[in-house]
């Protein structure tokens, strides 16, 4: 009898990843956030609601940012993935995580990769009145810090005033 | 071992710059940044199985019958379990006397009281088959609803249903209070009025859901659980399951926030603990934003009705307060009951108020338990004290910030003792809100200013004067526990040393923190020191960190530790300067003879001799190099007297927030254009945690002055929320800048003058809001009786207020 229970279907997930290249015999279902986590196990990409809304789980696919519990790993079959562990190069900080770090935009450390992610994936040149950053980072959610030290740390490395 | 701890650093240290008050950087954050942090979802074992819970659909209900066999057909699932199967487990246990037992088993047996609760827990190779099956024992079980309650209206009507059948009624907790003195007051005063104040049911939300995984070994079981208090999870499975304790390790891994909600023990702590044992290998679950709406204890759902006696003169003569908290179904350890009695307790706040009489009821309704949540209980009595002081001014004609200078507590009134017992050692009180107005005095110009042309924007203002009790007492809350922690600290061979605490991390930097005490302590640098925490195997016992104890705690243990192993350390290296003990003074990590800066000896050789080259020791010394503080805070109590009095807290800092908001007529729309912070915790360890402390804690409490509510439909008790769409999280456009500037008023009583922090930011936003959209639609008459404060409550109460004068 065929299995036609709802995680039975399987798909050929193939990717590079942070420069890695891998491929992956999955359930079709399979969300690409647990594709990254649980699969090729890079655990720094976090999830936080599950419903597409906090950010945690963002990572950038093939240039843009987008949140990786609410695609399918299918959907990014092809694809060129970066998460928060291809940030620093042999464990130098990039100066935003440096940032971060400086300027106490981080307490529990659960939503800063998404924060990281989305960062990343922008032109800081589109970014250049302090409200356009609070806009900018109004897709991320955090619980601890307030994110007033988030926006002191990333207008710190672009260089925006706060007024 | 007397209790006696001292209060400072030991005066042998000699230190060339102090660690303690220094912005030292946070040692925490190297893995985040990286990903590299070990959070619980982080954690998988070899032959693990995943588990989901069978939540109830309905809010209250019999369960009939439960069909677990299509289930178990499902390929991949290993087990299903219902609360039949955990027989041997005992129910929650009910050890606050003054309260109705509730004794909820960790899966429900034959009643369900809230949509949510666990029923049955499916064991599965995967998540995702685990939730298929979850979702295939729902579909099979059979429940025969019951009338459901709501809210307090319902739960308190004549007839209304019953959530326990052999309750007379749904009240958890019943304490009426009667003061003579509060009857005088009221036959005295000028004027009284009557009025009715509301807290709306909101959250902590850490960003990290829950999460446990359990294993076994030869009888020997491990479990991390994102918790805030590993150690009370231990015992509480041990006294639950019947494993001995010290064969439970109990692991708080990295933790993505808590905030309160995390101190609870869930059943899943227990269920998880249980399973692993039954099937004999490693089991986790982890828990989705959905359960953690549904299940993650609720808080602040408080209704305060209130009888002020007030003179002509703007004088409050009483204050008759009854705090009804509406608590859930109440199935949750520990209690949510301690809440409304902080409420009471702290209900003055910063003002000293002649009488006060505070009535206490807990009332159970078909609604997620409520419990802990950063200021439990505090924001909930300011919002209601503030909102009394600008009613009375407005009454009076009293300019809103001198009603509050005449009440404020004044440097001279210290000590003071609160109507509830609080003894409020020391504070800023007075100073710190006269800062405030003046900082926010600066940025009100401006912002009228900026809309003096448009007439459909107002503008106003808002204070609150705030105590924040902190390292409160557990037995209050649990009926158990009290308020020690603990601190082992061993210096190794290499002079390097490590700090066991009892308490725990979850992401405020109390690793920094630690190590900042710990060097101090033992005049080494913050680098020279490991901390541990957070694991019930290398860490000494502990409650945890919750009530912004970790400071105290943290300072009062670590100070008796190392003042213990100085005094061995020094008799060592005594012996090895060929010394006299008295003669020996410690500079930056050497001992040596005071006035002479050689030869030294240092803590490495110390420790080498202690450990490893114990032939060196004096004659007749024990070896070793490692001591334990139990530290039992001063001052702090954990019964109430005769008289009901408790000083549950042992200390409290203190605080003024002021805030300046826009409001706009036509749409109510509010946006909070400026907020200031005055604070005020004592000596402070690490300023700018501190002030992170500060910022997070305004911005949870803007969410519950603005935007967080939980609503549940009244006909069936169900929640009308599944997911952030439903409740609103405040993003970085909500959350405004804010200026935070801090006075240092030392504690007297407690180590190194530390107050501790956390809450206090919390507690202030509510009552500000309120009191500046008051202040802006002043001649509208608008007055804000509940929270959240938003554009649709703003122009329900300007309709309300100028009904029969036309709506603008």
């Amino acid at each position: 009898m065929m299995d036609t229970s709802p995680g039975s279907r399987e798909v050929d997930v193939a990717a590079t990843i942070n420069g890695m290249q891998v491929t992956h015999r999955v359930p079709a279902r399979l969300l690409l956030s647990d594709f990254i986590r649980d699969v090729v196990g890079l655990t720094g990409t976090h999830v936080g609601c599950e419903h597409g809304y906090c950010g945690a789980c963002t990572v950038i696919v093939d240039g843009d940012a987008i949140r990786s519990c609410s695609t399918l790993a299918v959907q990014a079959d092809g694809s060129t993935i970066r998460t928060v562990e291809d940030l620093a190069t042999d464990g130098d900080l990039t100066p935003m995580q440096q940032a971060f770090h400086e300027n106490h935009a981080m307490q529990c450390g659960f939503c800063t990769a998404g924060f990281l992610m989305t960062l990343e994936s922008v032109d800081p040149d589109d970014y250049r009145e302090p409200e356009q950053v609070v806009d900018l980072l109004s897709g991320n959610l955090c619980r601890c810090t307030g994110y007033q030290n988030i926006v002191n740390a990333v207008c710190s490395v672009w260089e925006v005033e706060r007024s | 071992m007397t209790l006696d701890s001292p209060t400072r650093i030991n005066p042998m240290i000699r230190h060339r710059a102090s660690h303690i008050g220094r912005a030292v950087p946070r040692r925490e954050d190297r893995s985040p940044l990286m990903g590299r942090q070990r959070y619980i979802a982080d954690l998988k074992l070899p032959g693990m199985l995943e588990v989901a819970f069978v939540r109830s659909p309905e809010a209250h209900a019999r369960i009939v019958s439960i069909d677990t066999a299509p289930a178990l057909a499902l390929p991949g699932v290993h087990a299903v379990f219902t609360g039949a199967d955990l027989a041997d487990v005992d129910l929650f246990p009910h050890k606050i006397l003054y309260i109705q037992p509730v004794r909820q088993p960790v899966l429900a047996l034959d009643q369900v009281r809230y949509v949510g609760s666990p029923y049955a827990a499916v064991v599965a190779t995967d998540r995702y088959v685990a939730e298929d099956a979850a979702t295939l024992v729902a579909a099979y079980t059979e429940f025969e609803p019951l009338p459901t309650v709501a809210d307090l209206d319902q739960a308190l009507a004549e007839n209304a249903p019953r959530l326990y059948d052999d309750w007379p009624d749904n009240y958890l907790v019943n304490f009426p209070a009667e003061k003579p003195e509060v009857t005088q007051a009221f036959e005295e005063a000028d004027h009284t009025f009557s009025d009715t104040y509301v807290s709306q049911r909101q959250t902590g939300l850490p960003l990290e859901c829950r999460g446990v995984l359990a294993d076994v070994h030869d009888g020997y079981f491990t479990v991390w659980s994102s918790t805030q208090s590993p150690h009370i999870v231990r015992t509480t499975i041990a006294e639950m399951t019947g494993i001995p304790e010290p064969r439970i390790r109990v692991i708080a891994p990295a933790m993505g926030g808590g905030f309160g909600t995390k101190t609870h023990i869930y059943p899943e702590d227990v269920v998880m603990t249980w399973i692993a044992g039954k099937l004999g290998r490693p089991v986790r679950w982890l828990e989705d934003r959905f359960e953690n709406l549904l299940t993650g204890v609720h808080a602040r759902d408080q209704r305060h009705e209130v009888d002020v006696a007030y003179d002509d003169d703007g004088t409050i003569r009483a204050v008759r307060c009854k705090a009804i908290c509406d608590v859930g179904s109440g199935e949750i350890f520990m209690p949510g009951t301690a809440t409304v009695f902080v409420t009471g307790g702290c209900l003055t706040g910063g003002y000293d108020l002649p009488n006060m009489e505070v009535h206490h009821f807990c009332v159970v309704t078909n609604k997620t338990p409520s419990g802990a949540y950063r200021g439990f209980g505090v924001p909930e009595g300011m919002f209601v004290m503030e909102r009394i002081i600008d009613r009375v001014a407005r009454l009076t004609g009293t300019d809103p910030v001198e009603i509050r200078r005449r009440m404020i507590l004044q440097e001279d009134q210290m000590p003071y003792e609160m109507h509830g017992g609080g003894r409020i050692d020391s504070g800023s009180h007075a100073k710190a809100f006269e800062r405030a107005v003046e900082m926010i005095g600066e940025s009100l110009e401006l912002v009228r200013a900026r809309y003096a042309d448009d007439p459909d924007v107002r503008v106003g203002v808002g204070y609150t004067n705030y105590v924040e009790p902190t390292t409160p007492t557990y037995h209050l809350t649990t009926g158990f526990w009290a308020g020690g922690d603990s601190a082992t600290i061993r210096v190794d061979p290499d002079g390097s040393v490590r700090v066991g605490l009892g308490t725990t991390a979850l992401g405020q930097g109390t690793e920094t923190t630690a190590a900042q005490l710990a060097a101090e302590s033992l005049g080494l640098h913050p680098d020279d020191v490991t901390v541990v925490m957070g694991d019930t195997d290398r860490a000494p016992y502990g409650l945890g960190a919750w009530g912004s104890r970790s400071a105290i705690v943290m300072s009062g243990s670590i100070l008796m530790a190392a003042d213990r192993l100085i005094t061995k350390a020094r008799d060592i290296a005594a012996h090895l300067l060929e010394a006299a003990a008295e003669d020996v003074v410690l500079s930056d990590g050497n001992f040596h003879v005071s006035g002479s800066d050689a030869p030294t000896v240092s803590w490495s050789q110390v420790a080498t001799s202690a450990w490893v080259r114990t032939l060196d020791l004096p004659r007749g010394m024990e070896p070793g190099l490692e001591m334990t503080g139990y530290f039992e805070p001063p001052e702090l109590e954990h019964l109430p007297d005769m008289s009901g009095k408790v000083n549950a807290a042992a200390s409290w800092s203190n605080g003024a927030h002021a805030g300046v908001v826009s409001v706009r007529i036509s749409t109510g729309e509010i946006k909070i254009e400026d907020y200031v912070v005055v604070h005020d915790c004592g000596t402070m360890i690490n300023p700018m945690i501190i002030d992170g402390q500060v910022h997070g804690g305004v911005a949870q409490g803007i969410a519950g002055a603005m935007y967080e509510h939980f609503q549940y439909d009244t006909e069936t008790a169900r929640p009308l929320f599944a997911s952030f769409m439903e409740y609103l999280y405040p993003t970085c456009s909500e959350v405004p800048a804010m200026t935070v500037e801090h006075f240092e008023t030392p504690s007297p009583e407690q180590p190194l003058g530390v107050k501790g922090c956390g809450e206090g930011g919390t507690i202030g936003p509510a009552a500000v809001v309120a009191g500046a959209v008051d202040d802006a639609l002043a001649d509208l008459g608008v007055e804000i009786k509940a929270t959240p404060v938003t554009p649709s409550a703003i122009r329900e109460a300007i309709r309300e207020a100028t009904a029969g004068g036309g709506e603008r």
